[in-house]
Protein backbone atom coordinates (compact mmCIF):
# COMPACT_ATOMS: atom_id res chain seq x y z
CA UNK A 1 0.00 0.00 0.00
CA UNK A 2 1.33 3.34 -0.82
CA UNK A 3 0.77 6.62 0.56
CA UNK A 4 -2.18 7.63 -1.71
CA UNK A 5 -3.82 4.28 -1.34
CA UNK A 6 -3.42 4.57 2.72
CA UNK A 7 -4.63 8.48 2.97
CA UNK A 8 -7.38 7.42 0.85
CA UNK A 9 -8.69 5.25 4.06
CA UNK A 10 -7.95 7.64 6.37
CA UNK A 11 -11.63 8.24 7.67
CA UNK A 12 -12.57 4.66 6.61
CA UNK A 13 -9.68 3.62 9.32
CA UNK A 14 -10.48 6.16 11.99
CA UNK A 15 -14.01 5.46 12.01
CA UNK A 16 -13.39 1.60 12.38
CA UNK A 17 -15.06 0.90 8.98
CA UNK A 18 -12.09 -1.50 7.29
CA UNK A 19 -11.80 -4.81 6.90
CA UNK A 20 -9.81 -6.59 8.68
CA UNK A 21 -7.38 -7.13 6.07
CA UNK A 22 -7.91 -3.30 5.33
CA UNK A 23 -6.66 -2.65 9.05
CA UNK A 24 -3.92 -4.71 9.12
CA UNK A 25 -2.78 -2.86 5.40
CA UNK A 26 -2.79 0.69 6.74
CA UNK A 27 -0.99 -0.27 9.87
CA UNK A 28 1.77 -2.14 8.00
CA UNK A 29 2.02 1.31 5.88
CA UNK A 30 1.53 3.97 8.92
CA UNK A 31 4.66 1.82 10.88
CA UNK A 32 7.04 2.52 8.19
CA UNK A 33 5.72 6.21 7.09
CA UNK A 34 5.97 9.18 9.44
CA UNK A 35 4.03 11.42 7.30
CA UNK A 36 1.67 9.35 7.04
CA UNK A 37 1.73 8.17 10.65
CA UNK A 38 1.34 11.92 11.82
CA UNK A 39 -1.02 12.59 9.18
CA UNK A 40 -3.37 10.45 11.00
CA UNK A 41 -2.28 10.93 14.27
CA UNK A 42 -3.74 14.50 13.82
CA UNK A 43 -6.99 13.57 12.20
CA UNK A 44 -7.80 11.48 14.92
CA UNK A 45 -7.42 14.48 17.57
CA UNK A 46 -9.59 16.65 14.99
CA UNK A 47 -12.28 14.06 14.94
CA UNK A 48 -12.39 13.84 19.22
CA UNK A 49 -11.92 17.63 19.38
CA UNK A 50 -15.09 17.43 16.74
CA UNK A 51 -17.07 14.99 18.76
CA UNK A 52 -16.35 17.55 21.90
CA UNK A 53 -17.41 20.15 20.20
CA UNK A 54 -20.51 18.34 18.68
CA UNK A 55 -21.91 17.10 21.91
CA UNK A 56 -21.85 18.97 23.99
CA UNK A 57 -25.33 20.47 25.57
CA UNK A 58 -28.24 18.76 27.85
CA UNK A 59 -32.07 19.33 26.58
CA UNK A 60 -33.92 21.83 29.07
CA UNK A 61 -35.54 21.06 32.24
CA UNK A 62 -39.09 22.32 30.51
CA UNK A 63 -38.69 20.43 27.54
CA UNK A 64 -38.21 17.33 29.18
CA UNK A 65 -41.10 17.71 31.90
CA UNK A 66 -43.09 18.45 28.49
CA UNK A 67 -42.50 15.72 27.21
CA UNK A 68 -42.80 13.50 29.98
CA UNK A 69 -46.40 14.70 30.68
CA UNK A 70 -47.40 13.69 26.44
CA UNK A 71 -45.84 10.97 26.43
CA UNK A 72 -47.62 9.83 29.73
CA UNK A 73 -51.00 10.79 28.18
CA UNK A 74 -52.02 13.97 30.38
CA UNK A 75 -52.01 17.56 28.95
CA UNK A 76 -48.38 18.93 28.19
CA UNK A 77 -48.17 21.65 31.09
CA UNK A 78 -49.02 25.61 29.25
CA UNK A 79 -45.85 26.66 27.99
CA UNK B 1 -46.27 4.54 38.51
CA UNK B 2 -44.87 0.83 37.35
CA UNK B 3 -41.38 1.23 35.41
CA UNK B 4 -42.17 1.15 31.45
CA UNK B 5 -38.59 0.31 30.10
CA UNK B 6 -39.14 1.88 26.73
CA UNK B 7 -40.01 4.94 28.11
CA UNK B 8 -37.11 5.25 30.42
CA UNK B 9 -34.71 3.94 28.00
CA UNK B 10 -36.45 6.64 25.25
CA UNK B 11 -36.38 9.68 27.59
CA UNK B 12 -32.39 8.68 28.42
CA UNK B 13 -31.74 9.72 24.91
CA UNK B 14 -33.00 13.23 24.94
CA UNK B 15 -30.15 14.93 25.68
CA UNK B 16 -28.33 13.77 22.78
CA UNK B 17 -31.76 14.27 20.71
CA UNK B 18 -31.44 17.66 21.78
CA UNK B 19 -28.29 19.00 21.32
CA UNK B 20 -28.69 17.33 17.45
CA UNK B 21 -31.91 19.22 16.89
CA UNK B 22 -30.32 22.46 18.18
CA UNK B 23 -27.34 22.07 15.70
CA UNK B 24 -29.79 21.01 12.62
CA UNK B 25 -32.08 23.47 13.46
CA UNK B 26 -30.35 26.49 14.67
CA UNK B 27 -33.09 27.04 16.41
CA UNK B 28 -33.22 26.44 20.58
CA UNK B 29 -37.32 26.61 19.75
CA UNK B 30 -36.89 24.28 16.93
CA UNK B 31 -35.35 21.88 18.13
CA UNK B 32 -37.50 21.74 20.95
CA UNK B 33 -40.64 21.50 18.88
CA UNK B 34 -38.32 18.32 16.52
CA UNK B 35 -38.08 16.76 20.01
CA UNK B 36 -40.96 16.58 21.36
CA UNK B 37 -42.31 15.48 17.64
CA UNK B 38 -39.76 13.08 18.20
CA UNK B 39 -41.59 11.77 20.88
CA UNK B 40 -44.52 11.91 20.38
CA UNK B 41 -44.25 9.39 16.98
CA UNK B 42 -42.02 7.72 19.16
CA UNK B 43 -44.52 6.50 21.47
CA UNK B 44 -47.40 6.54 18.46
CA UNK B 45 -45.63 3.50 16.96
CA UNK B 46 -43.25 1.96 19.95
CA UNK B 47 -45.05 -1.32 18.86
CA UNK B 48 -42.62 -1.23 15.92
CA UNK B 49 -40.13 -1.21 18.12
CA UNK B 50 -38.44 -4.39 19.32
CA UNK B 51 -36.57 -3.72 22.92
CA UNK B 52 -33.07 -5.06 23.18
CA UNK B 53 -32.38 -3.78 19.28
CA UNK B 54 -30.39 0.18 19.32
CA UNK B 55 -33.09 2.13 20.46
CA UNK B 56 -31.13 5.35 19.91
CA UNK B 57 -31.00 4.61 15.80
CA UNK B 58 -34.08 4.44 16.25
CA UNK B 59 -35.03 7.44 17.78
CA UNK B 60 -32.48 8.84 15.44
CA UNK B 61 -34.35 7.94 12.43
CA UNK B 62 -37.28 9.28 13.46
CA UNK B 63 -35.75 12.59 14.21
CA UNK B 64 -33.85 13.47 10.83
CA UNK B 65 -36.99 12.21 9.05
CA UNK B 66 -39.19 14.42 11.23
CA UNK B 67 -36.73 16.90 10.49
CA UNK B 68 -36.47 16.10 6.62
CA UNK B 69 -40.36 15.96 6.08
CA UNK B 70 -40.86 19.09 8.02
CA UNK B 71 -38.67 21.46 9.86
CA UNK B 72 -36.15 21.39 6.51
CA UNK B 73 -38.81 23.62 4.51
CA UNK B 74 -38.76 26.41 6.90
CA UNK B 75 -35.16 26.67 7.73
CA UNK B 76 -32.97 29.29 5.63
CA UNK B 77 -31.07 26.97 3.71
CA UNK B 78 -27.12 27.90 2.87
CA UNK B 79 -26.80 27.64 -0.96
CA UNK B 80 -26.70 24.09 -1.89
CA UNK B 81 -23.26 22.50 -3.26
CA UNK B 82 -21.32 19.44 -3.49
CA UNK B 83 -18.47 21.55 -1.23
CA UNK B 84 -16.15 19.34 -4.23
CA UNK B 85 -13.52 22.08 -3.69
CA UNK B 86 -12.84 21.20 0.12
CA UNK B 87 -12.18 17.51 -0.80
CA UNK B 88 -8.17 17.76 -0.86
CA UNK B 89 -7.98 20.54 2.27
CA UNK B 90 -6.23 19.23 4.40
CA UNK B 91 -5.34 20.76 7.78
CA UNK B 92 -2.38 18.44 8.64
CA UNK B 93 -0.96 19.46 5.17
CA UNK B 94 -1.71 22.82 5.68
CA UNK B 95 0.32 23.05 9.53
CA UNK B 96 3.59 21.04 8.43
CA UNK B 97 3.87 23.40 5.60
CA UNK B 98 4.00 26.52 7.90
CA UNK B 99 5.47 24.37 10.74
CA UNK B 100 9.02 25.04 9.82
CA UNK B 101 8.45 28.87 9.44
CA UNK B 102 6.63 28.95 12.42
CA UNK B 103 7.66 30.26 15.79
CA UNK B 104 5.00 27.88 17.82
CA UNK B 105 5.84 24.84 18.66
CA UNK B 106 2.39 23.50 18.60
CA UNK B 107 0.46 24.79 15.49
CA UNK B 108 -1.78 21.92 15.74
CA UNK B 109 -3.16 22.92 19.69
CA UNK B 110 -3.10 26.97 18.69
CA UNK B 111 -5.72 26.44 16.37
CA UNK B 112 -7.50 23.75 17.74
CA UNK B 113 -6.89 24.64 21.74
CA UNK B 114 -7.99 28.63 19.84
CA UNK B 115 -11.40 27.52 18.77
CA UNK B 116 -14.29 28.25 21.12
CA UNK B 117 -17.66 26.85 21.09
CA UNK B 118 -19.81 29.80 19.19
CA UNK B 119 -17.03 29.51 16.09
CA UNK B 120 -17.73 25.72 15.98
CA UNK B 121 -21.38 26.44 15.84
CA UNK B 122 -20.81 29.01 13.04
CA UNK B 123 -18.59 26.81 11.41
CA UNK B 124 -21.28 24.25 11.14
CA UNK B 125 -24.22 26.63 10.51
CA UNK B 126 -22.39 27.13 6.58
CA UNK B 127 -22.05 23.88 6.55
CA UNK B 128 -24.86 22.78 3.74
CA UNK B 129 -27.31 20.92 5.78
CA UNK B 130 -26.81 17.50 3.95
CA UNK B 131 -23.38 17.82 4.83
CA UNK B 132 -24.45 18.28 8.49
CA UNK B 133 -26.60 16.22 9.01
CA UNK B 134 -24.12 13.37 8.53
CA UNK B 135 -20.99 14.54 10.66
CA UNK B 136 -23.94 15.07 13.41
CA UNK B 137 -25.30 11.93 13.13
CA UNK B 138 -21.38 10.37 13.16
CA UNK B 139 -20.27 12.51 16.14
CA UNK B 140 -23.58 10.65 17.87
CA UNK B 141 -21.81 7.20 17.26
CA UNK B 142 -23.91 5.59 14.36
CA UNK B 143 -22.29 3.52 11.93
CA UNK B 144 -21.71 4.44 7.88
CA UNK B 145 -25.18 1.88 7.58
CA UNK B 146 -26.60 3.08 10.18
CA UNK B 147 -26.70 6.56 9.06
CA UNK B 148 -26.91 5.30 5.11
CA UNK B 149 -30.54 3.71 6.72
CA UNK B 150 -31.13 6.58 8.24
CA UNK B 151 -31.02 8.85 5.44
CA UNK B 152 -31.95 6.45 2.98
CA UNK B 153 -28.45 7.08 1.00
CA UNK B 154 -25.80 4.86 -0.34
CA UNK B 155 -23.50 3.86 2.13
CA UNK B 156 -20.97 5.94 -0.60
CA UNK B 157 -22.75 8.80 -0.15
CA UNK B 158 -22.27 8.69 3.49
CA UNK B 159 -18.59 8.59 3.13
CA UNK B 160 -18.19 11.13 0.68
CA UNK B 161 -20.53 13.54 2.71
CA UNK B 162 -18.90 13.24 5.95
CA UNK B 163 -15.23 13.06 4.23
CA UNK B 164 -16.38 16.84 2.34
CA UNK B 165 -18.46 18.05 5.81
CA UNK B 166 -14.86 17.44 8.11
CA UNK B 167 -12.51 18.95 5.60
CA UNK B 168 -14.78 22.20 5.22
CA UNK B 169 -15.02 22.58 8.98
CA UNK B 170 -10.86 22.07 8.90
CA UNK B 171 -10.26 24.71 6.23
CA UNK B 172 -13.48 27.23 8.35
CA UNK B 173 -11.23 26.37 11.51
CA UNK B 174 -8.08 27.58 9.72
CA UNK B 175 -9.45 30.25 7.73
CA UNK B 176 -10.50 31.38 11.80
CA UNK B 177 -7.48 31.13 12.61
CA UNK B 178 -5.59 33.00 10.03
CA UNK B 179 -8.67 35.52 10.77
CA UNK B 180 -7.19 35.99 14.15
CA UNK B 181 -4.16 36.51 13.40
CA UNK B 182 -2.58 32.73 15.33
CA UNK B 183 1.55 33.18 14.74
CA UNK B 184 1.41 29.48 13.56
CA UNK B 185 -0.83 29.83 11.08
CA UNK B 186 0.35 32.99 9.53
CA UNK B 187 1.32 32.19 5.69
CA UNK B 188 4.78 31.22 5.91
CA UNK B 189 7.68 34.19 4.70
CA UNK B 190 10.38 33.78 2.56
CA UNK B 191 14.03 34.46 4.19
Amino acid sequence: MDCDECLKRLYAFLDAELTEDEVLAVRSHIAGCEDCGDNFGFEKRFLEQLKEWCTSGVAPIDLRERVIALVRGGSPPAT
Amino acid sequence: MAKDPFETEALSHMDALYRTALRMTRSEADAEDLVQETYIRAFRFRDQFTMGTNMKAWLFRILTNTFINSYRKKTAQPEQTELDDVDEFSLYRRMTDTRSASASPDPEAEILGAVVDTEVTDALGELPEKFRTVVLLDVEGFSYKEIAEMLAIPIGTVMSRLHRGRKFLQKRLYDLARERGIAAVRAPQKG
